[in-house]
């Protein structure tokens, strides 16, 4: 409730810093309905969401507002839909490399594209839609991503992608059709990424294709995984955490605010295989 | 073509392709043993970089002398990394799949630390300077002495440690572990001892390689990444755990890549670069000379 009211009792700055929150909620949150079960490491949400951003970018006033979200949401599921049909096959750190590699192959190639091509290094964002649309928009996304991940747990899906996650080929001796349950899910994560970047976009007045940003594809695990990936609170935590830590200090100390990132994340892998949520359902466990 | 053409294509491409080699087989030493793909493995040739630069600059020691800064430094940094990380996850006994995965995010966040340690203590500017920049005639070519000596230096060293792994006992046990990690050790070859020691070689040769590149280009924090996906290339090409294919892969991405920018735009690189890794990966993941 407390969040849908937000923008009429924020300021500016508030609106602005829970509106990022948001958005990084729902994107930690998506990429754990389907990496965390199914432990496919994906590093590709840099172009999921760039490919929403920069659609938005390109359509920018012509059509109203909703329709380049979904638009974002449609262009990453097909994108995901390719990279899922090429590479779902490849396991462990392969996959992980792979779609690193394609978000970086997608950004020079757009680089390469738009200065040899259509002369241009970057696109204005004109007309924005007002402060408040975005709120409601990106508010909305995160709450059907949380509601995607709590119903997807429940489900066959989930299980059948747990079960992706422990085991793969024993998954598919049971029977289950291990590509398209991972096909599937891959590409309902990149819709949300695809639609959260079309919303975020007007933020900026300006685009360039270094809105594939790999940062954001690692921002979105670091996030995930501190919270905790299996569960769907971890990713929120996660998100929450990390996204006040950055409007903190990601201005003032950007190059220590980065390190702090490496370290946190090496200390997570170490110490933290189930991350805060799981520290904390284990503290609450254990009688003392 | 004219002939002054074809040797500026294979002089220059096999040059650039001894230095991918040597990155390359750092890497490929790291993974074809441990499973560790070390995403980080670029940053260590950064970092062997600006110690050269430093060295060199502050008080003027010769670039070539500072390999035996580098290259002991890097590899004590490697020992110590591999015992307090790597080492603590691969004890954990793990699938393998989890396992990679993990050692994986470690590099990543080694990858963070040590980027923006280097902008904290180099700031983002543009370092250099100029070392062995004259002109070196050869069959009507003419190349900038130092990358003469940097192809090879990265060459010898390359060739060095293949007769390392091939005659000496120390060799022996890597070849061992890396084709059957549990008959070695029933033969008595510490696994953890093996794989520090390979980690911090692997290390020092990303750092040895960027203090020889230190001599040709101007440095930035950020050079680091591309010499791992390019790494990462010629090690998929060479196949995993392949070490020859390494060398060989490297001399062939080298020359490439020179023929592409010679005869296209140097825009092209980067993309035929990924475009490359990710061809392999979906065609033929086991690498060209891979079984």
């Amino acid at each position: 409730m407390a969040l849908v009211a937000a923008p009429e009792i924020l300021s500016p700055y508030y609106r602005s810093l829970a509106l990022a929150i948001l958005a990084d909620v729902a994107l930690a949150v998506s990429w754990a309905f389907f990496s965390g079960p199914s432990r496919y490491l994906s590093l590709a949400t840099g172009a999921f969401f760039g490919a929403g951003a920069y659609l938005t970018a390109i359509v920018g006033a012509r059509v109203p507002w909703p329709l380049p979200v979904l638009g974002g949401a449609l262009i990453g599921c097909a994108m995901a839909l390719l990279v899922g049909a090429l590479a779902l096959r490849l396991r462990g750190p392969y996959f992980a490399v792979f779609t690193f590699g394609l978000a970086e192959l997608a950004k020079h190639s757009l680089i390469w594209y738009e200065t040899g091509v259509t002369g241009t290094v970057g696109r204005l964002i004109l007309a924005p839609p007002e402060p408040w649309t975005l709120y409601y928009t990106i508010l909305c996304l995160a709450g059907l991503a949380v509601l995607t991940a709590l119903l997807l747990r429940r489900s066959r899906w989930g299980h059948a992608l747990a079960g992706i996650g422990a085991d793969e080929e024993r998954a598919e001796t049971l029977g289950i059709d291990t590509t398209r349950v991972k096909i599937g899910t891959f590409a309902l994560s990149a819709a949300f990424m695809g639609a959260v970047g079309a919303a975020m976009a007007p933020r900026w007045t300006y685009l360039d294709p270094q809105v594939f940003n790999p940062f954001v594809s690692f921002q979105t695990v670091i996030m995930a995984l501190l919270g905790g990936a299996m569960t769907v609170a971890g990713p929120i935590v996660g998100a929450v955490f990390l996204g006040l830590a950055s409007e903190i200090l990601l201005l003032k100390f950007r190059y220590f605010y980065m390190l702090g990132l490496g370290l946190t994340l090496i200390v997570v892998v170490l110490a933290l295989p189930s991350g805060l949520v799981g520290l904390a359902r284990h503290a609450r466990l254990t009688p003392r | 073509m004219n002939p002054t053409l074809l040797v500026d294509i294979v002089v220059g491409g096999l040059i650039t392709g001894g230095i991918y080699a040597l990155v390359a087989l750092g890497l490929n030493l790291q993974y074809g043993l441990m499973r560790v793909l070390n995403v980080a493995h670029g940053e260590f040739l950064m970092m062997g970089a600006y110690l050269t630069y430093s060295l060199h600059t502050a008080w003027g020691v010769n670039p070539l002398l500072t390999l035996l800064v580098t290259g002991p430094a890097s590899f004590g940094a490697g020992l110590v990394l591999h015992r307090l990380l790597y080492a603590r996850v691969l004890a954990a006994g793990e699938a393998p799949e989890a396992l990679e995965s993990r050692s994986l995010l470690l590099s990543f966040g080694l990858l963070f630390v040590l980027q923006n340690a280097a902008l904290l203590i180099w700031s983002a500017d543009l370092k250099g300077y100029s070392y062995l920049s004259i002109p070196f005639r050869f069959l009507g070519s003419v190349f900038p002495a130092n990358r003469l000596v940097a192809a090879g230096v990265a060459l010898a060293v390359s060739v060095a440690f293949y007769v390392f792994l091939k005659r000496s006992f120390t060799g022996k046990a890597i070849r061992a572990l890396m084709q059957d990690p549990e008959g070695a050790q029933l033969a008595g070859i510490n696994l953890s001892r093996v794989h520090g020691l390979c980690f911090g070689i692997g290390i020092a040769m990303s750092a040895v390689t960027g203090s020889l590149i230190s001599m040709l280009f101007e440095l930035t924090p950020f050079i680091g990444l591309p010499y791992t996906v390019t790494a990462l290339v010629v090690v998929i090409l060479g196949g995993l755990g392949n070490v020859v294919g390494s060398l060989l892969g490297g001399l062939i991405l080298g020359l490439v890549e020179t023929a592409s920018v010679y005869l296209a735009t140097s825009d092209i690189r980067l993309i035929a670069s990924y475009g490359v890794l990710s061809l392999i990966l979906i065609l033929k993941p086991s690498g060209l000379f891979g079984r």
